[in-house]
């Protein structure tokens, strides 16, 4: 089931949590709501479950006006970022619990209950935890029955807000790989919120960052990464080294041919090369911090007043042999830069350049 | 209260564990020693001279007294009227502890403080009040009278001064039960596509029935020994209105000791056993939703499958 939004508005008192918000969830995609605590994600998608209103706009299910529907009539599964398992039932009993309300006539049998359930219990690899209760269950183990409660109705849509928020690094990953096999299994339609940048790129089909109840950028999680749309973006996704044409002499010069305004450029840590000898167009700066974190080494460059992060591989640092308080030489292979409307720069003909 | 639902497999372990285990407060002994004194001198002494005091009589002596006419109607009135005060309460008072959670409305504070008053005004001018609003003549008691509807000296006067008493015992018992459930259990049942009569029924519901059931049970066994408000309002006709703890006050007044104890433990006997029947059916609903198997086990089993 495709789902459309259309001018979605919403405010809580003076607060704007959604901004006019138009964005199209095709039949059997991944999308994933990123994007900082505050920003909206979360009302959108309690908006899409029905469980908030919005103040103006439409959704549409499959092109049907859904806007008004009740939650129970939208035939979507959500799950949430604190199970909201019922304590008082089994884990058998919470999957079941979708199909046992529904109206007599469309009721399976008590014996095709049980099937669908076991059947999704094994889905979830939890069969052997049927007549559990959930306070007996792990965080990760919880979530997995979570969905398959929500999966127990068949829904067409499957909304997950956070969905491993409360977990620990290791079962997240573990999950979330689950999750992408599963979502491909069921041929729904996915949405999930997230603001951990690393989630989203790595599970999602589409990623729509938000900010301030607006949406910053929709794209595919490389074209997001690769090719931000707003200083935002930059920021929000990855780290990110900021050069203000005020600051950095050099960067200002580039642009003054044409326009006089004032710019930000953005490098990612992995663009920017170190050199220990000078080269053509590179600045110096004196070595502050060598981190090495697992396959990379985070190298702290001192230049003038900022500190400039750079990430080399192992093996680049190995070459270079940085020591803290040595001078350096870097410059950025690659950049980004956004004039003072947040407007991205096209690619000047001289390549824009810090020099 | 006893704590509910979630924490109770935790007790297992606890048991488990060697019985020299580190407590982080120390004073065990030292505390249920204390306990059982306090609980004995407050009130197993008390309670144990009547019942010594009743045994000056026989047996039969003492079924023949409660069984009297008069001390029979007593106590129809008497468990009745708090019985159905309860059950009032048990409606009500859940409407009101799940509007004074769940709902943010100006005056909310003033309305929470408001449920107290029960407790904290003599229950006598709480009768007077009640009788002088629903006599007759009263501003009440003057609508409802033409009506057909007689509540000042009737056993409906002891049903609504009871009520009264009673309220705060459910909603303050409720309240953080209440509390306790997340909205998002509710949104997940109407997602699933529960109505909202069902989701009450198999969500809320069963979360705070234990919860309900020790309100009801502490309204219940208030009403039964209420005074003060009830001779009030109650007109206090034998066979009629006249409640056992005004029946035993009459006997002391005629020297009888002896029959007024007989009537306070019969009394005593048939609440311990209504109270215990109560405690039993609130300790199953609460721990029916528990295993048998304790959580470590069940957790090397998880360990056991995340392995494999």
């Amino acid at each position: 089931m495709s789902i459309e939004i259309r001018n979605i508005s919403k405010r809580f008192g003076n607060f704007v949590a959604l901004d006019n918000i138009n964005l199209d969830i095709p039949t059997g995609e991944l999308v994933a709501l990123l994007g900082p605590s505050g920003c909206g994600k979360t009302t959108l998608l309690r908006i899409i479950a029905g469980m908030e209103s919005a103040d103006q706009g439409e959704i549409l299910f499959s092109g049907a006006e859904a806007t008004h529907l009740h939650a129970r009539e939208r035939n979507v599964g959500f799950v949430f970022q604190h199970y909201a398992l019922f304590r008082h039932m089994t884990v058998f009993e919470n999957v079941a619990f979708g199909l046992r309300v529904k109206p007599r006539k469309e009721r399976p049998s008590e014996s095709e209950i049980k099937r669908r359930v076991m059947e999704l219990l094994g889905l979830v690899q939890l069969d052997w935890l049927a007549d559990r209760y959930p306070s007996q269950l792990s965080g990760g183990q919880r979530q997995r029955i979570a969905l398959a409660r929500a999966l127990a109705v068949e829904p067409k849509v499957l909304l997950l807000d956070e969905p491993f928020g409360a977990l620990d690094t290791k079962v997240r990953k573990e999950l979330r790989r689950w999750l992408r096999r599963l979502h491909d299994d069921m041929h729904i339609s996915s949405v999930f919120v997230t603001h951990d940048q690393e989630e989203a790129l790595e599970v999602a089909d589409r990623v729509v960052v938000m900010n301030h109840g607006r949406i910053e950028q929709i794209g595919s999680p490389d074209e997001v990464y690769s090719a931000p749309a707003t200083p935002f973006v930059y920021q929000f996704l990855g780290n990110v080294n900021v050069f203000h044409s005020r600051v950095q002499g050099g960067y200002a010069e580039v642009e003054r041919s044409e326009t006089p305004e004032k710019a930000t450029a953005f490098v990612r840590p992995h663009d920017i090369d170190i050199a220990r000898q000078p080269t053509e167009g590179a600045l110096a700066a004196t070595v502050a911090h060598v981190h090495p974190i697992g396959p990379v080494v985070r190298v702290e460059l001192q230049h003038g007043g900022e500190i400039v992060e750079v990430e080399l591989s192992r093996e680049r640092h190995e070459a270079l042999q940085l020591a803290v308080g040595q001078g350096v030489w870097f410059r950025p292979r690659q950049m980004r830069v956004f004039g003072a409307d947040n407007q991205p720069k096209p690619p000047s003909e001289k390549q824009a350049f810090l020099f | 209260m006893r704590p509910l639902g979630a924490f109770v497999p935790l007790r297992h372990s606890a048991y488990s564990m060697s019985a020299k285990n580190h407590r982080v407060l120390p004073g065990f002994g030292l505390a249920l020693g204390y306990t059982l004194v306090y609980l004995s001198l407050l009130i197993l002494l008390p309670l144990g001279g009547m019942v010594l005091k009743a045994s000056e009589l026989g047996f039969g002596q003492i079924i023949d007294i409660a069984l009297g006419e008069r001390s029979l109607a007593a106590f129809r009135v008497t468990f009745g009227a708090s019985l159905l005060a309860a059950l009032i309460n048990a409606f009500f008072g859940l409407i009101v502890a799940w509007v004074l959670v769940r709902y943010p409305f100006p005056g909310k504070r003033f309305v929470d403080a408001l449920v107290d008053l029960p407790f904290a005004l003599p229950t006598a001018v709480a009768g007077i009040t009640l009788a002088t609003l629903y006599a007759g003549n009263g501003w009440l008691g003057s609508h409802l009278e033409p009506l057909g509807i007689k509540v000042a000296y009737t056993p409906l006067g002891i049903v609504f001064a009871l009520t009264f008493i009673t309220l705060p015992f459910v909603v303050r018992t409720l309240q953080p039960v209440i509390e306790d459930i997340e909205t998002e259990v509710e949104e997940a049942a109407a997602t699933l596509g529960a109505s909202r009569w069902q989701t009450f029924v198999k969500v809320i519901f069963p979360a705070i029935g234990p919860a309900l059931l020790t309100g009801f049970a502490l309204a219940f066994a208030r009403a039964l020994g209420e005074f003060g408000s009830v001779i009030f309002i109650a007109g206090n006709l034998p066979l009629v209105s006249e409640i056992v703890p005004l029946l035993i006050i009459s006997k002391l007044e005629q020297y009888d000791v002896l029959g007024a104890t007989a009537l306070a433990v019969v009394m005593l006997a048939i609440s311990f056993v209504l109270l215990l029947a109560i405690n039993a059916l609130q300790w199953w609903a609460a721990n029916r939703h528990k295993n048998a198997e304790p959580l470590e086990v069940a957790a090397g089993k998880a360990g056991k499958e995340a392995e494999a």
